[in-house]
């Protein structure tokens, strides 16, 4: 001990500072008790900061489990530079894995300027835990106390450490422990668990079994199908209610028996080989999932039955189940299907009319014989050319016009055009193609139908000829009477604007002119002229000479003529048509044409009153009777807006509507009267009006 | 215009014509009045002046012809007929009853004037007759009853004597009664006294001898 005399009453308080000292290091363990090792280290550095007058304190502990080492350093406060444990590790790093015997004395201070005492204590018996180093400035350091404090703190804290090192090793076991118990519990749970699931779910499978066979139990029995088991002998093992019903056995009787029973005579070795054969290769003789097949009902009778089978393996044995079904009257109804299917083809072949389909696209997919025999072509005639060649060159591009539209909206298709025949004549046919749907109402396919319109349509031309004649007629009718209220119609104005003009010329031509007289003239000229104007203007139409032509007549048959011609006009205005016509009406000496005329211009006009009837019933009636054995009435009645005026209505030029010309009615009353007929009208009880008109029936013949 | 100057009646239902005839005849220098119907014209107050009648063949009510036919025999104007259509028989009729003209509207205003002139010209011949006529008949309103009984024989060309026989008086009673005659009837001659009886339409007297 290299102690330096000194004051021995300094000599003595130092020695018992560090008796002090020693107590207090040894007292550390006591605060150690439980504590990691980096609390131990935390206050044993603090400690020996008090104790020592030290420059740093710095400690190294190695971690047992090969991690980073916990490094510490503790510096007085009056060092004003703050240092982190690694930088001090760094500075003696060099040193750090060697013994502390081999370290300096002396270093670099690493926290000033000058060089550093330094004291290394290992930690643990051969240094093995870590090192501890204590530093200071001064050139004394260590002193032998301080060494002796130095020596004893690093010798506690080697306990220190050791225990807590053990301490956490045991605590580490311990939970090492603890862990595994709960993993395994919890791998014992779940073990639990899947058991008692896997128990449920036998359990619901037993039941879904039973259910399931008594649900099967319950098809097989009530099945309309026979269910026949056989074993892998051929022998009958089971038979279900039904069997009774299809083949006539009782299912107990047939059981023991071999299956081939149940199959007509030639059936039999052709089944047993097939079977065999199946026993032997696998190799099946029939189609397991539905053959029709022949069967043998106990009374002899063959009739036709669907059969499937099904193949069961049970102890080592073969079940084969077979459902049987007879399906005589599907077979019936499949044949009486075919025969109609025959029937049907044979009529669309043999109707008179022309039969095409098509395919949603408008491809044309089939044309019956008629199409083909009437047009002389082919099936490869219309694969090439369609339609096209077979139009007229007036009807094609309207025609394809038409049913580009239906292809493409799926509306019923309707056009007429003229069709070539065979002999290179046109005729007028009505076409008509209606689209069929599947469920969702798209199209499947188009079946069309051509009607020979051709004479009908002459026909109508003939009636427009007709109706053209009856509005001739209104011109011949008018003349004889009406010639000369025309006449003085037109010549009043006319008059008028001659007289006019004469005074006119006069005025201006005496001696001194009147301009102002000749001026009101001449204004009266220009009035009186326009009014003529209009006057000719509305009877133009009307003169043209025609004798009456009477002949002896059935005013029921004009009355249907007429109904005929006005029958679109009375339907496009939604007018119901009532007729009454008595059929022992006695005939009537009469023109034709006139009276026609007369029904017709009647008729018009009760279709033309009721134009305003907006909600009520539009009906028009019109009734033929005998009011005396010599006289015919007739009695036109609408639901019209009535008669206003109806002492006026059958005069010339009289009209209540806007485009009448008001010759109608009086055409009507000069009719009447050529046939020394009578006209009237009256308000009818309900709304509307009764034009009524009688003519003298021809003497001799009324019946 | 005096009273005496012409006047022209025009009957027409139509309105435009009546406007234009109005104008056309007062152009002509005439005076006009127009009636829409045959009532109308009958109830108007006449102007004593020679006249004429332009009447519509077709009028509603009394017909062109109806009205000639109630004005036959009176003092009435001459008729010219207008008609919007001249069918023939109307015509004739028309001209039977003494129309003086039918024209067919329309018709040329000369024609018409011309119609209108003669006919004013056979009124005031008529009218002047008339006027004669009346003048003759106030004169013979004069006569007393046994003058009135002398005149006929006295236009017969019988002598006094005679006369007187026949009447059972004295040949000198009915001198003085044809002296009274001849004054009254304001008759300068015995031929001009015979005129003024056939205008009068007295017959003369057979006598008995």
């Amino acid at each position: 001990m290299d102690v330096q005399p000194r004051d021995p009453a300094e000599e003595i308080k130092s020695l018992e500072r560090c008796i002090n000292d020693l107590v207090s290091v040894l007292a550390l363990p006591a605060m150690w008790s439980g504590g990691d090792p980096s609390r131990i280290v935390d206050t044993l550095l603090d400690a020996l900061l008090g104790m020592l007058q030290v420059d740093l304190v710095y400690v190294r502990l190695k971690d047992p489990g090969g991690q980073a080492p916990i490094e510490m350093v503790r510096c007085p406060p009056s060092q004003k530079q703050m240092l982190q444990p690694h930088e001090i590790g760094e500075a003696l790093k060099q040193w750090l894995g060697a013994d502390a015997q081999a370290w300096p004395l002396l270093i670099r201070n690493p926290i000033g300027p000058g060089d550093l005492s330094i004291v290394p204590l290992g930690l643990g018996l051969q240094g093995e835990m870590g090192v501890i180093v204590a530093g200071s400035e001064r050139a004394d350091f260590p002193r032998q106390t301080e060494r002796l404090i130095l020596t004893v703190a690093a010798n506690q804290a080697s306990i220190g450490l050791h225990e807590a090192r053990l301490r956490g090793e045991q605590k580490r076991v311990a939970s090492d422990l603890d862990g595994r118990v709960a993993q395994r519990t919890a791998e014992l749970a779940a073990a639990n668990q899947e058991l008692r699931k896997e128990i449920a779910d036998r359990k619901r499978a037993e039941e879904d079994l039973r259910s399931s066979e008594e649900k099967h139990r319950l098809v097989v029995e009530t099945a309309s199908d026979a269910v026949i088991s056989m074993d892998d002998h051929g022998t009958i093992q089971f038979a279900n209610p039904a069997t009774a019903i299809i083949f006539g056995y009782d299912p107990a009787e047939l059981v023991g028996r071999p299956l081939t029973v149940l199959m007509p005579e030639f059936m039999r070795e052709l089944h047993d080989r097939g079977f065999r054969r199946f026993l032997a290769t696998g190799q099946r003789h029939i189609n397991w999932r539905g053959t029709e097949l022949t069967a043998l009902r106990k009374d002899g009778h063959e009739f036709p039955v669907e059969v499937s089978f099904g193949e069961l393996t049970r102890d080592g044995h073969k079940l084969f189940t077979g459902f049987i079904r007879d399906i005589s009257e599907r077979k019936q109804a499949a044949d009486k299907l075919r025969a109609s299917e025959r029937d049907l083809s044979l009529i669309i072949e043999t109707i008179p009319g022309l039969i095409w389909c098509a395919a949603p696209d408008g491809e044309l997919t089939y044309l019956n014989k008629r199409l083909l025999d009437y047009t002389g072509t082919s099936h490869d005639d219309w694969a090439k050319q369609g339609w096209a060649n077979l139009l007229h060159p007036d009807d094609a591009a309207p025609s394809a016009h038409a049913w580009a539209h239906a292809v493409a909206t799926g509306q019923p298709h309707e056009v007429q055009f003229r069709l070539r025949r065979s002999d290179g004549v046109y005729r007028w046919f009505q076409v008509l193609g209606q689209a069929a749907r599947d469920s969702e109402g798209g199209v499947v396919r188009w079946y069309g139908l051509l009607i020979d319109i051709h004479d009908r349509k002459y026909m109508e031309e003939a009636l427009r000829e007709s109706q053209a004649q009856l509005s001739r007629a209104i011109q011949k009718a008018t003349v004889g009477e009406f010639a000369a209220a025309i006449a003085h119609e037109i010549n009043q104005p006319l008059a008028a604007v001659v007289a006019n003009g004469q005074a006119c010329l006069r005025w201006l031509a005496a001696q001194p002119s009147d301009i102002a007289k000749a001026r009101e003239a001449a204004e009266r000229i220009v009035r009186d002229g326009k009014e003529s104007g209009e006057v000719v203007r509305r009877i133009r139409a009307l003169f043209r000479q025609a004798a009456l032509e009477k002949i002896e007549l059935d005013l029921n048959e004009v009355i249907a003529e007429v109904l005929r011609l006005l029958n679109d006009e009375t339907a496009k205005k939604r007018i119901t048509v009532e007729t009454d016509l008595d059929q022992d009406l006695a005939p009537v000496a009469g023109d034709r044409v006139q009276l026609q005329q007369l029904v017709f211009n009647l008729l018009l006009n009760g279709i033309e009153a009721m134009e305003p009837v907006v909600d009520g019933l539009k009906r028009l009636s019109i009734r033929s009777r005998h009011s005396s054995p010599e006289t015919v009435l007739v009695e036109v009645r609408d639901s019209g807006i009535g008669l206003k005026d109806p002492d006026r209505i059958f005069d010339a030029f009289f009209t209540t509507k806007e485009n009448g010309m008001g010759m109608g009615l009086a055409i009507c009353r000069s009719i009447v009267a050529a046939h020394q007929g009578r006209l009237w009208a009256a308000t009818g009880e309900g709304p509307g009006s009764i034009f009524s008109f009688t003519l003298p029936a021809k003497a001799g013949l009324a019946s | 215009m005096n009273s005496d100057s012409p006047v022209v009646f025009v009957v027409d239902d139509d309105f435009r014509v009546r406007e234009a005839l109005s104008s056309l005849i007062s152009s002509a220098g005439l005076r006009v009045a127009v009636f829409g119907s045959a009532a109308e014209f009958l109830d108007y107050e006449k102007p004593d002046a020679p006249a004429c009648l332009v009447l519509d063949l077709q009028l509603p009510g009394t017909s062109g012809l109806e009205l000639q036919q109630q004005l036959v025999g009176g003092d009435a104007p001459p008729i010219v007929f207008i008609s919007g259509h001249g069918d023939i028989p109307s015509s004739v009729r028309a001209m039977k009853a003494g129309a003086i003209e039918f024209l067919s509207k329309p018709f040329d205003d000369r024609e018409l004037l011309q119609a209108i002139d003669s006919a004013i010209d056979r009124d005031r011949i008529e009218r002047q007759k008339r006027s004669e006529l009346a003048e003759l008949q106030r004169h013979y309103n004069l006569l007393t009853p046994r003058e009135r009984e002398v005149l006929p024989f006295v236009v017969a060309g019988f002598a006094n004597k005679q006369t007187g026989a026949d009447l059972g008086t004295s040949e000198i009673t009915i001198g003085v009664h044809r002296g009274q005659i001849m004054r009254k009837m304001a008759a300068k001659s015995l031929a001009e006294l015979v005129r003024m009886a056939d205008k009068l339409g007295i017959s003369r007297a057979a006598g008995t001898a």
